[in-house]
């Protein structure tokens, strides 16, 4: 439900965005909805890190497979984000501003 | 044999930190020749892996971990032909595009070169993976790639905005796919395409299943440019440097689809069994809607670049219908249709760039009649415009056949003939239109019909030997030309198709190493009919491209009432592409909405 929540937001806030930085953030906030159903996904009742090199074999741990699913998504989150905010970056010292309402060069 | 595949995706993956860390030593054209080297040797390589494929599906397992007991752990690369196919098709663009940026991009040193092969490296790896999430993250490696070549003359505004865009609209795509992807993997516990398959097979057809099948398609639809989610395909290409649209046009936007087709055959097709019927009718009704968008746009612009993109998003709409056809027929029709698109469009491309270079600018109206000198590039831009308009036994016209074979079983001949002839027409006939324009001077100086544009100019002193800059786009025209004369491409193809869809085959020789069976297809006798209907595409793409070059010459009040029935509809179609990110965001929700409500009630048990 969280992560439906958050992916949701993120689409809103993109939408009615007004600040170039403001819409780059929506994107990593829709984002983080996936990190938040992928983990939930792999997590078990009373489970412990999935690390075995100092616990028991037969202790109950969470998924490793979708920590690794997440964790490869946030890097790729993280690369989007830093381009979209040095495009923003960019835009702004190109027009001064960060509104994407005024940035029209492409229309029709 | 196996280890090859995985040279063929790792090659430009580990040519492009080379050049670029070896970018500052070398000689100044050191990282032309490495850069075209290492796409050539990935060409090379991607074709013999297709050309092995054809002996059956080759699995490569990472690590040597392969499945036990039908249950695999390990990462596989899953190398079909028509995975291997577009695989080569992209290795041979990129080297195109590397050609013919020979010194293009001085200024810059070797990022070019290094984005372009990490681009293709990504589109390899997508094209032989057999694992879920490995789908994704090529997938989101070639994208990223393709955002920052599109920015990559920052210097102005246009390719800020349009890359903005592409990257906000493209990246809530992605999301939309890995949240599909998490919702299968918490079902079936598994990654790899064969093992979801297998494990969906069994069990029924419940809310799960059918709201990830609607987020992977509404994800990888967006990554295509089906319409309602084409709107950052025409600004990305606008304003892209013109060798990075001929991959964009040639492999990007087709790799939305292959994903598509390939998450439904291994994954979708068992436990939708029975609503074949619906899930085509939905997808070919999408692709419909993006022919129709698509082409009506394209004839209103002014801007060249924009134009071949709109353009682009006609032709995609008729690949979706060939695919959404969910037979093997339609799937190699569509197939057939890329491979001819990806080498005259490519070939287009590169003709705006010599129009940019050359002439400073890729306004039709501004140009008339400046291309005359240019007596190669305008006979470039003919042949690869008559390429896809196919007339008999030329171009495209073995996928156009094979789409009308392939829909009289499913679909009815006649209409799909029919739509398929109009949409080759208007958007052809604007690529004419345009190239008569420029490069013969022909029609008016004014057309009050096209969209305003702003200009876009090139900064750059024109110092490269215009053979240079010809030639490429010569050898690409004159390829996509040849295409339809070659016999033996189209019962290949189905072979290909054939293999493609077959689920249980797949998943057999994948979790249990089991070597299918070859089967072995003819191709469908030519009848009259479909040489009618390319007679036809083709003339009428001429006719129209005439009437809008001398429309004036028309009587009046026919002119007059053509205006008032056409223009308000076109320029509410006009005022929907507004160029603002946040709108486009709207589309995409409000059509990943009707698509999961179009699948809730059509697919429900």
């Amino acid at each position: 439900m969280l992560a439906v929540w958050l992916l949701l937001v993120g689409l809103f806030g993109i939408v009615t965005s007004k600040n170039l930085i403001h819409l780059a953030l929506c994107v990593t906030v829709a984002q983080s909805g996936t990190y938040v159903l992928l983990l939930a996904i792999g997590y078990r009742e009373h489970g412990t890190a999935p690390i075995f090199s100092d616990v028991p074999r037969s202790r109950r741990a969470v998924d490793p497979v979708v920590q690794a699913l997440t964790l490869t998504d946030v890097v790729v989150g993280v690369t989007v984000a830093a381009l979209l905010l040095a495009l923003a970056v960019k835009a702004h010292e190109h027009t001064g501003t960060l509104d994407p309402a005024e940035l029209r060069e492409l229309r029709g | 044999m196996s280890a090859l595949v995985p040279i063929a995706c790792a090659l430009p993956l580990l040519a492009a930190p080379l050049v670029a860390g070896a970018g500052h030593w070398l000689p100044r054209r050191g990282a032309d020749v490495a850069g075209i080297l290492a796409a050539a040797a990935t060409a090379v390589l991607a074709a013999i892996v297709l050309a092995r494929s054809f002996g059956g599906l080759s699995a490569y397992w990472f690590g040597g971990w392969r499945p036990r007991d039908g249950v695999a752990l390990g990462i596989t690369f899953a190398v079909d032909p028509l995975g291997a196919g577009i695989a080569l098709l992209a290795a041979v663009l990129v080297t195109v595009a590397l050609v013919y940026s020979w010194r293009y991009f001085d200024e810059v040193g070797t990022l070019f070169h290094v984005l372009v092969l990490l681009f293709l490296g990504g589109a390899i790896g997508f094209s032989y993976s057999g694992d879920l999430f490995n789908i994704f993250v090529f997938l989101e490696l070639m994208s990223v790639a393709a955002f920052a070549l599109t920015a990559f003359r920052i210097g102005e505004e246009g390719p800020i905005e349009g890359a903005f865009n592409f990257a906000v609209t493209n990246t809530l795509g992605a999301v939309l796919i890995l949240f599909g992807i998490g919702l299968l993997y918490g079902r079936t516990g598994a990654l790899n395409l064969a093992q979801i398959g297998r494990a969906l097979e069994g069990g029924n057809r419940d809310g799960l299943v059918v709201v990830a099948f609607a987020l992977l398609a509404a994800g990888f639809l967006v990554k295509a440019g089906a319409a309602p989610f084409h709107f950052w395909l025409s600004d990305a290409y606008a304003v892209a440097p013109a060798p990075v649209c001929v991959l964009f046009a040639g492999v990007m936007t087709e790799f939305g689809l292959f994903g598509l087709t390939r998450v439904f055959w291994m994954v979708f097709a068992l436990p939708l069994d029975d609503a074949f019927e619906f899930v085509r009718w939905t997808l070919v009704g999408v692709g419909i809607v993006t022919a129709i968008v698509g082409a009506v746009m394209s004839f209103l612009q002014r801007h060249v670049k924009r134009m071949l993109a709109f353009s682009s998003i006609a032709y995609t709409g008729i690949f979706l219908i060939g695919v959404g056809m969910l037979t093997p027929d339609g799937l190699a029709a569509a197939g057939l249709l890329v491979l001819a698109h990806g080498l005259s469009k490519g070939a287009l491309f590169l003709g705006t760039g010599v129009m940019l270079e050359r002439m400073h600018s890729v306004d039709e109206l501004v140009l008339r009649g400046r291309g005359r000198r240019f007596w190669l590039s305008g006979i470039t831009w003919l042949t690869a415009a008559v390429a896809l308009a196919s007339p008999p036994f030329v171009g495209g016209w073995q996928g156009h056949e094979g789409l009308a074979h392939a829909s009289s079983s499913v679909l009815g001949r006649h209409w799909t003939s029919a739509f398929v002839t109009a949409v080759t027409i208007v958007s052809t006939g604007a690529i004419l239109r345009a190239g008569a324009r420029v490069f013969l001077g022909w029609g008016d100086r004014q057309d009050p019909l096209l969209s305003p544009e702003p200009e876009e100019e090139s900064e750059r002193e024109p110092k490269r030997p215009a053979l240079l800059l010809a030639l490429p786009a010569a050898a690409l025209a004159a390829a996509a030309l040849a295409l339809g004369a070659i016999g033996t491409l189209t019962p290949h193809v189905l072979r290909a198709a054939d293999q493609f869809t077959d689920t249980r085959a797949y998943s057999a020789t994948v979790l249990e190493g089991r070597a299918p069976e070859a089967t072995q297809r003819g191709r469908p006798p030519t009848s009259t009919e479909s040489v009618v209907w390319s007679v036809v595409a083709t003339g009428g793409a001429a006719a129209l491209a005439a009437l809008a070059l001398w429309r004036r010459r028309l009587p009046a009040v026919l002119r007059e009432r053509a205006g008032r029935l056409l223009v308000p509809p076109l320029d509410g179609l006009r005022g929907l592409h507004s160029g603002h990110v946040g709108d486009y965001v709207a589309w995409l929700t409000f059509g990943t909405a009707v698509l999961g409500g179009l699948f809730a009630i059509g697919l429900r048990q």
